[in-house]
């Protein structure tokens, strides 16, 4: 049997795949039947009937099982005896539907009519009127009055917070579940639910803090009314009023793209503001989602307190000064002391930013003294060798493929990455995870590898040395099975972190992992599509910093330097013994994340940034720069996906893009005119750097056509996640696509002995930081410090849940909360909510005794 | 809070025992947890959640969709009286008035000896022998004025004498044993 089937819809023919649902089968020759409880990302529920249509199915003889045909020569059709629901039926060879029957009118009218029995109909005060499928419905199929009496409409609350991110209208929900199913079945936090029944339904939530998910925003996106809105969009804007413009998430490595609906306003003193961050729909990377931290961060660009004139040291006061002046001091300052000089960046700037940063360096100041300033995970020049290869799509994943993912715990660093494993183990992918502890993906992983603190590389390395091209039936040995099932697989993912490694041991784990991608060398697993290695970078472009060289060993596009230069920790060592005399801090706060004492012996201080950090504070000159918002650029995503983003909003103050300052300064010292637009600094990158060539700003700006169709104002309905008209980007080729790549030599790491409590870091998605801080609505989320630990180590320390707690870690002290947790491993504890610490290290843990009032956040 | 836990140990391994999958149990230890802790409270939903590791607003939604778990306290005896479409023919509405007037509360309200608690329900299937109540699970029926009287007489003897009718959670006791 063929895997196409052919149907006829309002005497359309299309030829669908088998399984095709009426409704989607429709909606590929642009007839939109009208849904509202069925959304082609959930599973159809067939719950609020507005997609009724006459669906027959040729006759055939019961006994010979022929098609019958009428008198001339059609075939006769069995309409059955009612309407049918297009969402929940399957398509048939020689089906027709009918969509524009008079019966098929009048359910729609009588749907309409019952859902708003209720409804308020208070579309001018409602922030879905002008996007919201219940109005374009009503005017479209509605009867225009209706026959139930007005007094009949029961009044139900229409301030409900779940929780303080999501509130619901009572009186709008009309009760399609699209919210709850999304939460259970697509990101499998079930905290909302209905309640009750009939007209007295409601959307409650017994979780702590309400609604606690990092994706409840997406159900404001998908619900087909103004039931849900968020906290800080909620009466802020008419959708006709906003425009749009294309952007992209820069808060972890998986690069969604989103879209920033901006606002001139009053208030803001005729000021374009942002009013919301929407996803907009890249089936490669996010597909129509975005996780809460992406939607509610982006506060920090409209911050009051952000830096909007140039400052420099007078009289020991930072004072305002011209741009002139300050970028004069600059270069004059960086040229003086160019033989004991160095820079350290941010691995959330542009790759433009990134490499004129590193221009200024190399052939400016003729220095390889640059760094980022917190390198945790090591690997990128592994990656540029055995990397996803391009062409790949994690949605792709299925049945007979596998996916490793090591020490790195995806729902806290990359969630939207945790969603396609788990998605991919739903469609039957094999997921191995390896780890010091259980993570929310164990859930479905199909292998679960818990190694002991300080075994992560001998147990990779053992992984490695069991997975043979020829597998013998796999034992009972959990590891040999884990490599059997790996190494079996059709396709291969890996990703890694650097949880409880530090970043000798990351660059260790980085080739053991691509050796295991390499066992099956030649037909194997690298090189191919939906094949090799993604690193959980901690930042939004740190592939970005690999690739344009912001690196001392490596120029841009891993060319190794002959001569390298100073590593992060080494110039905070240069600038604490004072052999280093002028530091260039971009985008990073060394001194506020405790990577650098003070100033020490340094001459010149030169930080560009945002806000006022602890490091600018101490800075002799601080340059304001422009935020993601207020520029454009590119960032390039742990899939080495080139990806662009676009100005959105006018420049606060007098501040400038971080590529312009650098280039007006590359220009004082000495590196010719500067390039007048980011997307000439593209050019040169495309140039310079081979594994982007090809690239520009209008290749990255391609788009095609994706399913499903969202955004638009077709009645069935995707949701409110924008169409993508501003591009896909493009992923870079790594070289085993177009090379055999050997094995590569893995040093040996010393095994330290380990006694005691060992304490692990651990990741948390709203973890205080410079950016997170500005947002109001997150603030009550915010990961607080605390610590996790099995009861028998809890005991030992005389410890029990809900104790306060002293730890100090490497010479700094928390004050954390205290949670028993039976999933923790003896032996070890969890520390959140707290900057990053490498590798594993032992604690002071003390019990407060005094109750100390808890941090309220306020 | 562990109450049933404590409580009904044996009786909840039984019940999980039963099912392949264990958040299934979920409507019988819900009778438990409503037995324990004399109504479906937070507390109640938490615990049912945490026994059978999902999430206490599903609880809640089922303590909500079902009408025989009750999110207020109630009564020892909860008289659920039918006055859907079959009953109001036969005066279920009058009925549910006399019923308020007799014991001095209004529909959802509880006797100050917290003996009983008056509820409105949808039909019970009972339709031909209207009036009727439901009451701790069993049917009353083809009811007036003064087998009402002898109904709550009944009670009360009973709750005096400390005899006692299975309840539902003996109820769901005899099933998870059988
Ligand atoms: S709140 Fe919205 S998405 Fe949820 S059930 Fe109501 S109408 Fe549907
Ligand atoms: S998953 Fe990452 S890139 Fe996507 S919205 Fe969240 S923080 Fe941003
Ligand atoms: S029943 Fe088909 S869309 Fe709701
Ligand atoms: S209407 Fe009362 S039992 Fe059916």
């Amino acid at each position: 049997m063929s895997d196409l089937v052919t149907v006829t819809i309002d005497g359309v023919e299309v030829t669908v795949p088998q399984g095709t649902l009426v409704v989607d089968a429709a909606k590929m020759i642009d007839n939109d039947i009208p849904v509202f409880c069925y959304h082609p990302k959930l599973k159809p529920v067939g719950m609020c009937r507005m997609c009724l249509v006459e669906i027959g199915v040729p006759m055939r003889d019961r006994a010979t099982g022929e098609v019958l045909r009428n008198e001339d020569g059609s075939v006769r059709l069995n309409f059955g005896r009612g309407l049918q629901t297009a969402c929940t039926v399957v398509v048939s060879d020689g089906m027709v539907v009918r969509t524009a029957t008079q019966p098929v009118k009048d359910a729609r009218e009588a749907v309409i009519e019952f859902l708003l029995t209720s409804h308020p109909l208070d579309c001018p005060i409602c922030d879905k009127g002008g996007e919201c499928p219940l109005q374009n419905l009503t005017m479209r199929y509605g009867r225009g009055e209706s026959r139930f009496d007005f007094s009949n409409k029961i009044l139900l609350d229409k301030h409900v917070p779940l929780g303080e991110l999501i509130y619901l209208d009572r009186q709008r929900c009309i009760q399609c579940a699209r919210c709850i199913r999304f939460q259970d079945e697509v990101v499998d936090d079930p905290v909302i639910d209905f309640h009750n029944r009939g007209r007295r339904l409601e959307i409650v939530t017994l979780s702590e803090p309400g609604f606690d998910s990092y994706w409840s925003g997406n159900t404001t996106d998908i619900c087909p009314v103004g039931a849900l809105t968020t906290a800080d969009f909620r009466f802020g804007a008419r959708p006709w009023e906003l425009t749009s413009v294309a952007s992209v998430c820069t808060h972890c490595p998986v690069g969604c793209n989103t879209t920033l609906d901006t606002r001139r306003e009053a208030i803001a003193g005729g000021r374009s503001v942002i009013k919301r961050v929407m996803p907009r729909q890249n089936e490669w990377v996010n597909e129509i989602w975005i996780c809460d931290k992406g939607r509610f961060v982006h506060h920090y660009a409209d911050a009051p307190t952000r830096l909007k004139q140039p400052l420099v040291r007078k009289n020991g006061q930072l004072v305002e000064a011209s741009w002139d002046e300050a970028l004069d001091l600059v270069a004059g300052k960086l040229q003086q002391h160019k033989t004991a000089v160095a820079g350290l960046a941010g691995d959330r700037l542009s790759n433009e930013d990134l490499y004129l940063f590193q221009k200024l360096f190399r052939e400016g100041l003729g220095s390889n003294n640059i760094d980022l300033a917190n390198r945790r995970l090591a690997g990128g020049d592994v990656v540029a060798q055995v990397g996803l290869a391009s062409g790949s799509n994690l949605k792709e994943l299925g049945a007979g493929d596998a996916v490793l993912v090591v020490a790195t715990d995806l729902h806290e660093e990359a969630p939207v990455w945790w969603l396609r494993v788990k998605q991919a183990a739903e469609r039957g992918a094999v997921v191995v995870v390896a780890n010091l502890r259980p993570t929310r993906l164990d859930k479905f992983a199909t292998h679960r590898l818990h190694y002991a603190p300080g075994e992560a590389l001998s147990t990779i390395r053992q992984l490695v040395n069991l997975a043979k091209v020829e597998m013998e039936t796999a034992d009972s040995d959990p590891l040999a099975a884990a490599a059997d099932a790996l190494i079996k697989a059709k396709n291969m993912v890996v990703f890694y972190g650097s949880e409880g490694l530090t970043y000798e041991e990351t660059d260790a784990l980085a080739r053991l992992l691509a050796n295991l991608l390499l066992v099956k060398n030649g037909e194997g697993h690298v090189g191919r599509p939906n094949n090799g290695l993604i690193p959980v970078w901690p930042h939004s472009n740190t592939q970005g910093a690999w690739d344009m060289g912001v690196h001392p060993a490596f120029a841009p596009g891993y060319k190794p330097v002959s001569e390298p230069g100073l590593r992060a920790t080494d110039i905070y060592a240069g600038v604490a013994d004072g052999s280093l005399k002028a530091l260039f801090v971009i985008g990073a706060d060394p001194v506020g994340d405790g990577l650098m004492a003070d100033r020490g012996q340094l001459d010149f201080l030169v930080v560009q940034e945002l806000f006022m950090t602890k490091t600018a504070e101490l800075a002799d000159v601080v340059l304001p720069a422009q935020s993601w918002a207020e520029r454009e650029g590119t960032f390039t995503t742990g899939e080495r996906r080139v990806q662009r983003y676009y100005m959105a909003i006018p420049p606060i103050g007098d501040s400038r893009p971080d590529w312009q300052i650098l280039a007006q300064i590359n220009e004082r010292v000495g590196l010719g005119k500067p390039a007048f637009a980011a997307s000439l600094v593209f050019n040169e990158i495309a140039k310079v750097v081979p594994q982007y060539k090809g690239m520009d700003y209008r290749s990255l700006a391609r788009v095609e056509k994706q399913w499903p169709d969202v955004g638009g104002e077709d009645l069935y309905y995707g949701g409110t996640a924008h169409e993508n008209r501003s591009g896909l980007g493009q992923q870079w080729a790594c070289v085993a696509e177009s090379a055999t790549v050997e094995r590569f030599d893995v040093a040996e790491q010393p095994v330290i002995a380990r006694d005691g409590l060992q304490l692990v870091r651990v990741a948390a998605l709203y973890t205080s930081g410079t950016l997170i801080e500005q947002s109001p609505v997150l603030h009550h989320r915010m990961a607080r410090p605390t610590i996790q630990l099995a009861h028998a180590d809890a005991t030992a320390l005389g410890l029990a849940d809900d104790d306060r707690a002293e730890v100090t870690v490497n010479s700094v002290t928390y004050e954390t909360a205290v949670r028993v947790n039976e999933q923790v491993p003896a032996g070890l504890v969890l520390l959140s909510g707290v900057p990053y610490i490498a590798g594993l290290t032992t604690a002071q843990i003390r019990k407060l005794e005094t109750a100390v009032a808890q941090p309220t956040g306020d | 809070m562990a109450l049933i836990a404590e409580k009904y140990a044996e009786e909840i391994e039984g019940i999980l025992k039963r099912f392949p999958d264990k958040k299934s149990a979920v409507l019988p230890l819900m009778h438990l947890a409503q037995q324990a802790y004399g109504h479906m409270s937070r507390e109640a939903m938490q615990e049912v959640a945490d026994i059978l590791e999902i999430s206490p607003t599903h609880v809640l939604a089922l303590s909500g969709f079902y009408s025989l778990y009750y999110e207020e306290p109630v009564g020892k005896y909860v008289l659920e009286i039918c006055n859907d479409l079959a009953c109001a023919l036969r005066g279920a509405d009058e009925f549910v008035e006399m019923v308020c007037h007799k014991l001095g509360v209004p529909v959802d309200g509880t006797t100050a000896d917290g003996l009983f608690t008056v509820k409105t329900v949808m039909c019970l299937g009972a339709c031909d022998r209207a009036p009727m109540l439901q009451c701790n699970l069993k049917f009353e029926e083809h009811l007036d004025e003064e087998k009402f009287d002898q109904l709550i007489a009944r009670l009360r003897a009973e709750a005096e004498s400390g005899k006692e009718e299975p309840s539902v959670v003996e109820k769901i006791m005899a099933y998870a044993k059988s």
